[in-house]
């Protein structure tokens, strides 16, 4: 047990010293690009259409995908982390706060308007302070997975605690190995736990913005290497693989979706089981509180360390993609399903159990049944953020279309490399496609349910499914994690984009559709009556 | 037989008693209506009856059994024999109509033989729901989504759950709340019938009293937590 010395946590300083700093880094570059080009899209300004449609398309991007373009690019490192994080976090952070600021209340713009105002004005006097909890809360929610990505772009060779476990599980040091993962749930644990306390003292989020600006300083060196960053990408150019990588493509691409559709299956039965056994309204207060500490356990590890730990157990392919989404999809979904048991509409239940009903036969008949539709959009989510993570887990060596572009870069054939990025960004793209229409069509067929919510509303849903598709929905405990999804958000229609950001605001108002409190009950929801044994 | 004996419901950290010293007696067959304004206490007495509300002081008997002494498989065969309909009839809204109609017979079907029902339904149990609904008089709805059902059928397919549940008693809260006058006087008049017909105590507690003295034998006043009595069953 030499591995658990305090020389040994002693040594893991340094990369946890580069993790933590590579996310604030990253943070920091995404806020000062991120938010201007926000401003930019709320505030309507010349090319705002094209800038939205531009943070979309890069948001599409697995963070791993930009992590290994980065080492490629910047060579082995902190820096390449901080510009892969950089990047996925000015799509998310851009994309996100133009959608929160467009649903900032219409009166007080339009009176800075009406004093002649210019667009740094409308912002900085309007629309910021308008917005101004949901952008800080939204800002550390952000943070929170910028963290999580922090530690897993270190698995292709960006620097901090994920390349050290790459390292130990490479050099078959399995209880160095060990130690390095429960030192990284700790620090997560410790993020979560941070998060908490910026969102009551937002001043303590400037410490992370000064831990930004002294990780900037010191990887100066290596981020603005750009003539070999130049070089290396034009050895990208133009993409293409050759006619025996052509060939196995679709052996990948199916590969990449069963890892996905097979992987979300069993984090769903796993969610499923765990959900039913941690739901307050159906186990007692101590099985919830301990199956809940296994699921908080399985939803602390990403995926990415998951298959680290499955490759090593279960050998390299496909299977090991297969039960590290398996498992991490089991944490994540067994809390939200959990959640969507506690928030089934009392009365039906009630009924059910005062027919005599046993606690399993009132399960069956009344609990599952109201939550089914809950269920149901969760897991949808889940597959949509699983393409994305299958993609990934390949990298490590879990099969499918990330382990051959892992292997190209390995054998530095930049060309194809730079072919399976841009395959992997179709698939995604193409996935969160299918997933809008899969929202909005049963929406449609479901009938009844307005299809059109007010600004403020539709952006607060929207955030949720990027913050879910870009962080998978299992980090920190801010608003952005509280409220439950909105079910079966609507592709925002042709006509909701076209009426822009004036419509947006004037329906910001309303803040809560009409039956939305009926759908979605609070979770601390108390009854007058007491419960009865 | 229903006997409630000087009964006290107090919420905690409430300033008064919902129910203030209620006594009543219910025989086989009998049907009651407790009228009475919102918040008079309707709905805790009729929970308090099945133990989904306890009591502070007196006495609740079932069938001679006192409710407040029972705990887990004796309140369950408890809450078997009073079917309950409530004021929006509480179906689920995801079963098919047979199935929430069957939910009726959970009292006295294991666990594993109700989840295999939701899965496999075999004909005996389907020819049961469908007996059911033939009695409030939409059999053809056996196998419909219970969302496509209209008011007034909802409330027919709550009877019919209450129906299977082969009840000693039924207490009905508010059924007709939510119902026109006309269809609201078939409901009332369903009710009434089939509790008479099977031999069914029925507490009905109603906002509209206009059907009251048509249809009941008793009918009791709640107000304030306190019982008044309006039409007695000797007279």
């Amino acid at each position: 047990m030499t591995q658990l010395s305090p020389h040994f946590f002693g040594s893991l300083l340094v990369p946890v010293g580069q993790t933590i700093g590579m996310a604030c880094a990253g943070m920091l570059l995404a806020l000062v690009i991120g938010i201007p080009l926000a401003i930019a899209v709320a505030t309507r300004a010349p090319g705002a259409r094209a800038i939205a449609a531009g943070l979309s398309a890069l948001r599409a991007i697995p963070d791993l995908t930009l992590a290994i373009l980065a080492v490629v690019l910047l060579g082995l490192g902190p820096a390449a982390g901080i510009a892969a994080l950089a990047v996925f976090y000015t799509a998310m952070v851009g994309k996100v706060s133009a959608e929160l600021l467009l649903a900032a209340p219409v009166p007080p713009v339009d009176a800075l308007r009406a004093t002649g105002s210019g667009r740094v004005g409308l912002a900085t006097f309007g629309l910021i302070p308008a917005m101004l909890p949901d952008l800080l809360s939204f800002g550390m929610y952000a943070f929170e997975c910028a963290m999580r990505a922090s530690i897993i772009v270190g698995a292709v060779g960006a620097g901090g605690i994920g390349t050290e476990l790459v390292g130990a599980i490479n050099a078959l040091d399995y209880a160095r190995a060990a130690a390095i993962i429960v030192v990284l749930v700790a620090l997560i644990a410790a993020v979560d736990t941070f998060g908490i306390a910026v969102r009551r003292y937002p001043r303590t989020g400037f410490v992370l913005l000064a831990i930004g600006v002294l990780t900037l300083w010191i990887d100066r060196p290596q981020l603005f290497a750009l003539s070999h960053a130049f070089v290396t990408f034009a050895k990208m150019l133009p993409p293409q693989l050759s006619l025996p990588e052509l060939g196995a493509l679709p052996r990948l691409l199916w590969e990449t979706a069963a890892i996905a559709v097979v992987g979300t299956a069993l984090g769903a039965l796993l969610g499923f089981a765990f959900g039913l056994v941690c739901a307050r309204n159906i186990v007692p207060f101590a099985v919830v509180a301990l199956v809940r500490r296994v699921l908080d356990t399985a939803r602390a590890i990403p995926e990415v360390v998951w298959g680290l730990i499955l490759v090593v157990s279960v050998g390299i392919g496909p299977l090991a993609g297969i039960l590290a989404l398996g498992l991490h999809s089991g944490g994540v979904l067994g809390k939200l399903y959990a959640e969507a048991f506690e928030n089934v509409d009392r009365p039906p239940v009630l009924s059910i159990a005062a027919t005599g009903a046993s606690k399993l036969s009132t399960v069956g008949f009344a609990i599952v049944p109201l939550a089914w539709r809950t269920l149901g959009v969760h897991t949808l989510f889940r597959l949509e953020w699983n393409v994305r993570a299958a993609a990934v887990v390949g990298m490590i060596g879990a099969g499918g279309i990330g382990q051959a572009l892992f292997l190209s870069q390995q054998l530095f054939f930049y060309k194809a490399m730079a072919a399976y990025v841009l395959i992997t960004w179709a698939i995604v793209l193409a996935f969160d496609a299918f997933g809008e229409r899969a929202r909005a069509a049963r929406l449609s067929a479901e009938g009844g349910r307005p299809r059109r919510r007010s600004g403020r509303t539709r952006a607060r849903s929207r955030t949720r499914s990027s913050d879910r598709s870009l962080c998978d929905g299992s980090a920190g405990t801010g608003r952005f994690r509280e409220r439950p999804p909105f079910e079966g958000r609507a592709a925002p229609s042709a006509s909701a984009r076209r009426s822009g950001a004036r419509k947006s605001r004037r329906s910001a108002s309303r803040s809560m559709p009409p039956n939305a409190s009926a759908r979605y009950p609070s979770r601390r929801r108390t009854s007058p009556v007491p419960r009865a044994p | 037989m229903i006997v409630l004996d000087e009964v006290v419901v107090r919420y905690p950290g409430a300033q008064r008693p919902a129910v203030d010293g209620a006594s009543l007696l219910v025989k086989t067959g009998e049907s009651v209506a407790l009228v009475g304004p919102s918040g008079s206490g309707k709905t805790t007495l009729l929970r308090a009856i099945n133990r989904l509300v306890p009591i502070t002081s007196g006495t609740i008997l079932v069938d001679g059994v006192a409710v407040e002494s029972l705990q887990d498989k004796a309140l369950r065969a408890l809450r078997t024999r009073l079917a309950m309909i409530a004021q929006h009839h509480d179906l689920v809204d995801r079963l098919r109509v047979h199935q929430n109609v069957m939910a009726g017979a959970l009292g006295r079907w294991s666990s594993l033989h109700a989840l295999r029902y939701l899965a496999f339904p075999l004909r005996g149990e389907l020819d049961e729901a469908r007996n059911a609904l033939a009695r409030v008089g939409i059999a053809e709805k056996l196998r419909a989504p219970t969302s496509a059902l209209s008011g007034g059928e909802r409330q027919r397919v709550a009877i019919a759950r209450a129906l299977v549940q082969q009840p000693h008693a039924i207490l009905a809260d508010e059924p007709i709340a939510s119902l026109d006058p006309e269809l609201a006087e078939q409901i009332v008049a369903l009710l009434t019938t089939l509790a008479k017909e099977s031999g069914i105590a029925l507490i009905c507690s109603l906002h509209q009293v206009q059907f009251a003295d048509r249809y009941f034998d008793q009918i009791v006043r709640l107000e304030g937590g306190r019982l008044e009595r309006l039409k007695s069953s000797v007279a």
